[in-house]
């Protein structure tokens, strides 16, 4: 039972214990060492900011530009990194599988945290460059965390079903990063929304109902403009079911990937 | 033939409690007949109606009690089950059929270091080890200062592990496998390590926990097995062929292929 034994004390310090090594040696033997949790967002930010909005002119119209584009970028490296760490997390950590026993999602979690404290730095980062953007900080700003919660969420449901299926088919690896190059255009960070909107609406519904695209653009509700287009507001009325498709979404991901996982989590020691 | 009847022998133990009891067990596993790897011949097996497998069978109706305080030797070939079993003790792997009840703590050395990483001092390593054994931080502490003692190496405990000798590092990990405050030990294959001095304080730290410690001994030494248990187990083909006093089981064993 995943959620009791959390309260299970010595989880709780494998947990920690675990996390916290994964985080030491994430950028051991690098001259900056921790200073690249920021840097490589940054610099993806900077080659997208570059190509699309100096070059190609994407999002003219939409205010406070870079910022936007920032918090997409910094939080689609957030899934991408939550899933893929999270995917290879029990192959990975096959030796201590093999040899000792306590519950399997615990590797899964601890080496999607990493990720999380990347993603709370890099939050860090956005305020500043925020409010140096002339962006006023408004109460919106406190809904942020339910927000990274729900794309944590999501990012863990797939990470346990995925990192399940990958101890038997390791192709699920090189299956993921394909996904992962494919989703990054299906979800609305280096192209507007409304960009989409023209062209197609039906097509922008279905791009908003995706739980990233969702979150994403709630993100950006939040911090930077409540003039973005967000799968609450842009949904009509007339389907008001829809606009809850993305949050159950996330909430079935999770259940699938936590039932599939404990259920195939017994015979991980033997199949690694 | 003496080595194919099982008999218990009563012995000054058998009146304590029981504290592992294993009833019946039985564990298979899955050997791919071809390469049954990847999802290609997955479904490729699936189609011909292929299992692409067959079941070998690695314990087979184990069933025995530990009483507390017992010093248990268990021996066989390799491959006869033996890791297999205390694997399925540790509840790394999970039986087919067949129970295993233990009361206590049970603290489980498969491998010396599990999770040892070389680029976290040796300190770091002795928490995490405790972390994966179940151990919390306060409870560490209170087995660290043993442990340093132990192996000997307290100047070197903020040092990376990398640049520990590997008799270093044997005598870390076996320092906190035999301090660590379980109720009972479960240990593979891990009496002789580190130089002359060592093992001879192994040894005798093994003596003096005989017949006040639960332990269960993986071993292929006869000597360990006559020398610490208090009673031994012979495996072989997954089933309990002698379950006897040491002395017994050590000359059965070596006689199995004399």
């Amino acid at each position: 039972m995943a959620i009791p034994n959390f309260f299970y004390k010595g989880n709780r310090v494998l947990l920690r214990e675990l996390t916290k090594t994964d985080f030491k040696l994430r950028y051991q033997g690098s001259a900056l060492g921790y200073l690249w949790a920021l840097l490589r967002p940054l610099m993806m930010f900077a080659i997208l900011y570059i190509v699309f909005a100096k070059l190609l002119k994407f999002g003219g119209d939409i205010p406070h530009y870079p910022v936007y584009l920032l918090v997409g970028t910094t939080f689609w490296s957030f899934f991408t990194e939550c899933t893929s760490q999270g995917i290879q997390a029990i192959v990975n950590r096959g030796d201590l599988i093999r040899k000792v026993c306590f519950p399997k999602y615990i590797v899964v979690v601890s080496s999607t945290l990493t990720a999380v404290i990347n993603v709370l730095i890099n939050l860090i980062v956005i305020a500043v460059f925020a409010l140096i953007d002339g962006i006023t900080p408004t109460w919106t700003w406190f809904l942020v965390p339910v927000l990274l919660f729900e794309l944590y969420c999501f990012s863990l449901g797939i990470a346990f079903l995925l990192g399940a299926i990958n101890v038997k088919y390791r192709d699920i690896t090189s299956i993921w990063d394909v996904c992962i190059q494919a989703l990054f255009y299906a979800v609305p960070i280096i192209y507007p929304i409304a960009m989409v909107a023209t062209s197609s609406v039906a097509a922008a519904k279905v791009i908003l109902l995706n739980p990233i695209a969702q979150v994403i653009q709630d993100l950006r509700y939040c911090i930077v403009t409540k003039e973005t287009i967000t799968t609450w507001s842009f949904v009509g009325e007339e389907h008001f079911i829809w606009k809850f498709v993305p949050i159950i979404l996330v909430i079935f991901m999770l259940s699938l990937g936590s039932w599939y996982f404990r259920k195939k989590s017994k015979k991980f020691a033997e199949e690694i | 033939m003496a080595k194919k009847s099982t008999t218990i022998q009563a012995n000054t133990y058998s009146n304590n409690p029981v504290v592992i009891s294993v009833k019946n067990l039985h564990k298979n596993f899955k050997l791919p007949t071809e390469r049954a790897w990847g999802l290609k011949q997955a479904i490729f097996n699936r189609l011909k109606g292929v299992k692409g497998y067959k079941e070998l069978k690695v314990l087979n109706g184990i069933s025995f009690d530990v009483h507390q305080n017992e010093f248990i030797g268990i021996v066989g070939r390799n491959g006869s089950g033996k890791s297999t079993l205390l694997k399925t003790l540790a509840k790394i792997y999970f039986p087919e059929s067949g129970s295993v009840e233990i009361s206590g703590t049970l603290v489980p050395f498969i491998e010396l270091g599990v999770g040892f990483n070389p680029d976290l001092t040796a300190r770091e390593n002795v928490y995490l080890n405790g972390a994966l054994l179940g151990f919390s931080n306060k409870e560490m502490d209170a087995m660290y200062d043993e442990i340093v003692d132990f192996a000997e190496l307290r100047e070197f405990m903020d040092q990376k592990l990398k640049n520990f000798s590997s008799g270093m590092n044997v005598r870390l990990a076996f320092s906190i496998a035999i301090r660590a405050k379980g109720d009972i030990l479960l240990l593979d294959e891990v009496l002789a390590v580190g130089d002359a001095a060592f093992q001879q304080k192994c040894a005798d730290y093994f003596a003096s926990i005989k017949g006040h410690q639960t332990v269960i001994l993986v071993t292929h030494s006869m000597d360990s097995v006559r020398k610490y248990c208090t009673r031994a187990i012979l495996i072989e083909k997954g089933k309990i062929t002698l379950d006897s006093d040491p002395e017994t089981v050590a000359n059965a064993y070596q006689k199995l292929w004399s």
